[in-house]
């Protein structure tokens, strides 16, 4: 804590680290939202205006710590399955798609005008169509999230395609290398780092429309569960679904993150920095 | 005269050919597979409905309840989370309190909060209202907290220097400064709140776009599905365009 004789410290001693501080005013800010929602809850519970069913954050965590030890595993198998079918196989095929689209003149020219009038009609507008064409079961989900994700995709896949830099391309013909090996170590792994900042995007606007969907085409999953406690009018089984929706979209990204940073460790060079 | 013949082919033509080869690979289904008109109606009888719904007014009544139920909260979370994230952005103390509570509720997706929002009003608009609120307000608090710290430090000490206060400094330098990246999230803000009111008058609404299409695809009028999605698409494109707009005309300063 002390600072070398002669040299001033630079902050002052009673000052904390800053990292601690950050944790004290972060945890400060949620106590003071888990009060106001407590303070609400407790307000509201006996009037009878707009929101008269708030449940306090203590009944939310009894009803998901239910929800945990109860039916919360299968719900979240159901979830995560259409998710990672639809969302590997959108990845898949965006960025085949990317690639043919972004490097062969004439198809660009051709269908990227069909993706990009696609592009505003949301995958959960395709929701009725998708029930319509594939019923309630696993295929219509798998479909949506696909779509979801290729939409999202593709725009990265063609960019990165086409993105070649300059220096590398000359490189390149510098080495003499044929179309075969352009395309395997210049082409291919532009486009794959392109894709990878897609999917994470995507991730979302995945995890998204598999709560749509669910909550449409309620059969199984997390979201057909939040629908039948709505149902019941169970509003602290409501929000502790919300919960469970929330940490798995967190858990998601944080486990991107890590496979991101494992894949492309150059990207996260500033973090290193921090250090 | 060439490269103009190469452009007309490359903007005009091809895709004009895309169009085609979709519309004859919709039709060669049909011809294929004799889908009856409720799995895939073919192109013209959905253009004819298109046609014949936007002469109807329990239509143009859709509409107008979607956008209105949209642009009611769309403002109302642009303006609130643009308040709250120049505050996250200005005040070290409010940003490092505000995070974990803000970083928390943005996991949870504006889809899931439709039950709950059903519970609490209802089929009423201000549910609608509400959840787009929410939607547009995480977006904004994100991004405007982002564009404000990211303002070129040498604005803000010349107006420190020419004796701005701390919110006279964020008003009349950060905030303007950080416009162009505020604008840019906003147009992104209102593709998910539209997309999250058609979502949620598909669960609970007495009308809108949404509710128009869900009753169409239960009673297996599909080619009203398919007109109702290309509406859909085509507001989400229109408010889109009329936000990059109203930011180029209002922002256009750099």
């Amino acid at each position: 804590m002390s600072a070398t004789p002669g040299t001033p410290a630079i902050a002052p001693p009673h000052r904390l680290p800053p990292r601690v501080a950050g944790w004290m005013l972060g945890g400060a800010g949620a106590l003071i939202a888990l009060c106001v929602w407590a303070l609400l809850s407790q307000v509201l519970a006996g009037g009878g205006g707009v929101i008269n069913r708030l449940p306090g954050p203590l009944i939310v965590a009894r009803e998901f710590a239910h929800y945990v030890t109860g039916d919360l595993v299968r719900d979240l198998a159901s979830s995560l399955r259409v998710f990672l079918i639809g969302w590997l196989g959108g990845v898949a095929l965006a960025t085949v798609a990317g690639l043919l689209l972004g490097r062969v003149g004439v198809l660009g020219n051709i269908f990227l005008p069909i993706v990009e009038a696609m592009r505003p009609v949301s995958s959960i507008a395709w929701v009725p169509l998708s029930i319509v064409w594939f019923g309630f079961g696993l295929t219509s989900k798998i479909f949506l999230v696909g779509l979801a994700v290729f939409l999202v995709v593709i725009v990265y896949a063609v960019d990165g395609s086409r993105r070649v830099p300059d220096d590398l391309a000359r490189t390149a013909t510098m080495l003499g290398m044929n179309g075969w090996q352009r395309f395997r170590s210049l082409i291919l792994p532009g486009t794959l780092a392109e894709v990878l900042i897609g999917s994470r995007v995507s991730l979302m606007a995945g995890w998204g429309t598999v709560i749509v969907a669910e909550l449409v085409a309620a059969d199984s999953g997390l979201g057909a569960h939040l629908i039948s406690v709505e149902q019941s009018y169970d509003v602290p089984a409501v929000m502790a679904a919300m919960v469970a929706f929330g940490l798995t979209g967190f858990a998601m990204n944080a486990a991107f993150s890590w496979v991101e940073r494992r894949l492309m460790p150059w990207r996260h060079e500033r973090g290193a920095h921090e250090r | 005269m060439r490269s103009v013949a190469r452009l007309v082919a490359n903007r005009v033509l091809l895709p004009c050919l895309g169009a085609l080869l979709v519309l004859s690979l919709w039709e060669a289904t049909l011809l294929a597979y004799h889908l009856p008109a409720i799995v895939l109606p073919s192109p013209w009888a959905v253009a004819a409905t298109l046609v014949e719904l936007v002469g109807t007014l329990a239509f143009w009544r859709d509409v107008g309840v979607s956008l209105y139920e949209f642009t009611l909260g769309y403002v109302i979370g642009v303006v609130l989370g643009v308040a709250v994230g120049t505050l996250m952005g200005e005040s070290r103390g409010f940003r490092m309190s505000a995070a974990p509570v803000v970083e928390s509720l943005r996991f949870i997706v504006p889809f899931a909060w439709i039950p709950l929002t059903i519970l609490w009003f209802g089929t009423s608009y201000t549910g609608k209202i509400v959840l787009v609120a929410y939607a547009v307000f995480f977006v904004m608090v994100v991004s405007t907290a982002r564009a404000v710290a990211q303002v070129e430090p040498t604005l803000s000490r010349v107006g420190t220097m020419l004796g701005m206060d701390r919110w006279r400094l964020a008003w009349n330098v950060h905030l303007r400064a950080a416009a162009p990246g505020i604008a840019s999230a906003a147009r992104a803000a209102a593709a998910i709140g539209w997309i999250a009111v058609v979502a949620a008058e598909y669960i609970g609404a007495s009308a809108g776009l949404g509710l128009m299409i869900t009753n169409a695809a239960t009673s297996l009028a599909t080619a009203v599905v398919i007109a109702g999605m290309i509406v859909i698409g085509l507001v989400g494109a229109g408010v889109s365009a009329l936000i990059r707009w109203g930011s180029r005309t209002w922002l256009d300063y750099r």
